[in-house]
């Protein structure tokens, strides 16, 4: 009986450790990423503020923020963005909070290769890590600010250490629980390099959502010099333009959405709209039909406005 | 609580319903001239419609409700409400109690077991929770 338990004991252990071997691979970087890649960086100029109790959603913000240029302290940011009844910061209001501060938060794609892309180009990245296991989750956010690639490391400003290296497989492991989840900060008409079109247009529209399309401006043109060909991008631009009082202007970006992209209904309704507030009926005609021809929410109010012309 | 919410959305469905009338209704009047907005198409990128609108209305009384439950500044409610987009405002009334809370507080109080499994996967590299480890 006695070898019986301890057998069964030893199985036990045993496929407990091969569970976890299975799943302790390191993570892999693209062989272009290695190739691409300075060996060392690390942005010292990031700020270190140390978290206290369960304010490291607090303590990430401000040293992100005041990276950017704005003056802002721990003591601050948590009653913006701690939740007393969670102990913790949740993901929606720590994007919400860098708002209130008048900056983008550009979600990042979550690779690693993603990730070591922008540290290399200089940007502190807010990352999201399940320290633990996720059937015990502690949740952490932290500020990547650079890696050693020869070495396999990564640097983070985390909690109260300012300096913490961790390898890349057990940082990835961490990160990986938050379905790697992480963001830059930056200044309004700045898109920093690596950012989707779509995060960018997720971003820069929830910031305008928060300041108005006017203060938005300078970020959509900035989307638009790095992907001329996205049709959204041109649309949102259209708009901002609009307005800050350059119909013109709008008229061009919603022209080129419509060039990117024939079927966007919406922007060849507001093409369709500027163009009857310029009386000029036979263009406005056009684009008009165009939207009317187009399924969706567009297509009522243009064939309303065909009727009209 | 409850039935507030349920007057409250009785009312916004009337509302919308009415404001929507005129436009579906007489196409021959005097046509609006706003643009469609960036976020409109955004959302019907998504889903769509009025009832998307009336969930977004809804969503942010509830998070501001579920806010004063967490503990939230009085003062701070509004300001924090106001600072989500539509889409974060849907994301905290639905889920909020299972979004996870980054705190990065440490185990504290955990059970003997679970303080040895941790250990040992903090050994494997598989976790980051007691720096001692290392």
């Amino acid at each position: 009986m006695k070898t019986l338990l301890s057998n069964a004991r030893f199985a036990g252990v045993f496929v407990f450790a091969l569970l976890l071997s299975a799943c302790a691979q390191s993570p892999v970087l693209l062989d272009s990423t290695y190739e691409s890649l300075t060996p060392q960086i690390e942005n010292r100029e990031v700020p270190f503020f140390a978290q206290s109790e369960y304010q490291c959603g607090p303590a990430t913000l401000a040293m992100v923020l005041n990276y950017q240029g704005v003056d802002t302290s721990v003591d601050e940011l948590i009653p913006q963005v701690f939740l007393p009844g969670r102990d913790g910061s949740v993901q929606p209001e720590m994007l919400a909070t860098v708002r209130r501060h008048h900056q983008l938060a550009y979600p990042i794609r979550g690779t690693m290769d993603a990730l070591l892309g922008h540290l290399e180009a200089g940007d502190p990245v807010v990352v999201m890590q399940n320290l633990s296991l996720p059937i015990y989750p502690m949740w952490h956010y932290a500020v990547a600010i650079g890696f050693d690639l020869p070495e396999e490391t990564i640097v983070l400003r985390s909690g109260e250490r300012k300096r913490h290296t961790l390898s890349f497989s057990r940082f990835d492991a961490t990160w990986a629980r938050s379905d790697r989840w992480g963001f830059i900060v930056a200044n309004p008409g700045t898109l920093p390099e690596g950012i989707t079109a779509r995060n960018a247009v997720e971003a820069i529209s929830a910031y305008e959502e928060a300041h108005g399309p006017k203060e938005a401006l300078t970020s959509w043109q900035a989307l638009v010099e790095h992907y001329p060909g996205d049709p959204l991008g041109q649309f949102a631009l259209g708009n901002a333009l609009y307005a800050d009082g350059q119909p013109e202007k709008a008229i061009a970006a919603f022209e080129t959405a419509t060039q990117h992209d024939a079927y966007m209904g919406a922007a060849w309704l507001n093409l369709g709209i500027l163009r009857l507030q310029q009386n000029k009926p036979e263009e406005a005609r056009n684009a008009l039909m165009q939207a009317a021809s187009i399924e969706g929410s567009w297509q009522q109010r243009a064939q309303a406005l065909l009727n009209d012309v | 609580m409850k039935t507030l919410r349920a007057y409250l959305s009785t009312l916004l469905i009337a509302a919308l319903v009415i404001t929507s009338l005129p436009v579906a209704a007489a196409p021959v009047s005097p046509q609006s001239m706003d643009l469609v907005s960036t976020q409109s198409v955004l959302v019907s990128d998504r889903a769509g419609s009025d009832r998307e609108r009336i969930n977004e209305i809804l969503a942010r009384a509830d998070v501001q409700e579920q806010l004063i439950k967490q503990g939230v500044d009085l003062d701070e409610v509004d300001a924090r409400v106001a600072a989500l987009s539509d889409v974060e405002a849907q994301q905290m009334a639905q889920q909020l109690e299972q979004l996870p809370a980054g705190a990065g507080g440490g185990v504290i109080g955990a059970l003997f077991a679970v303080f040895i499994i941790l250990l040992i996967t903090d050994i494997l590299g598989l976790t980051d929770v007691y720096p001692f480890t290392r």
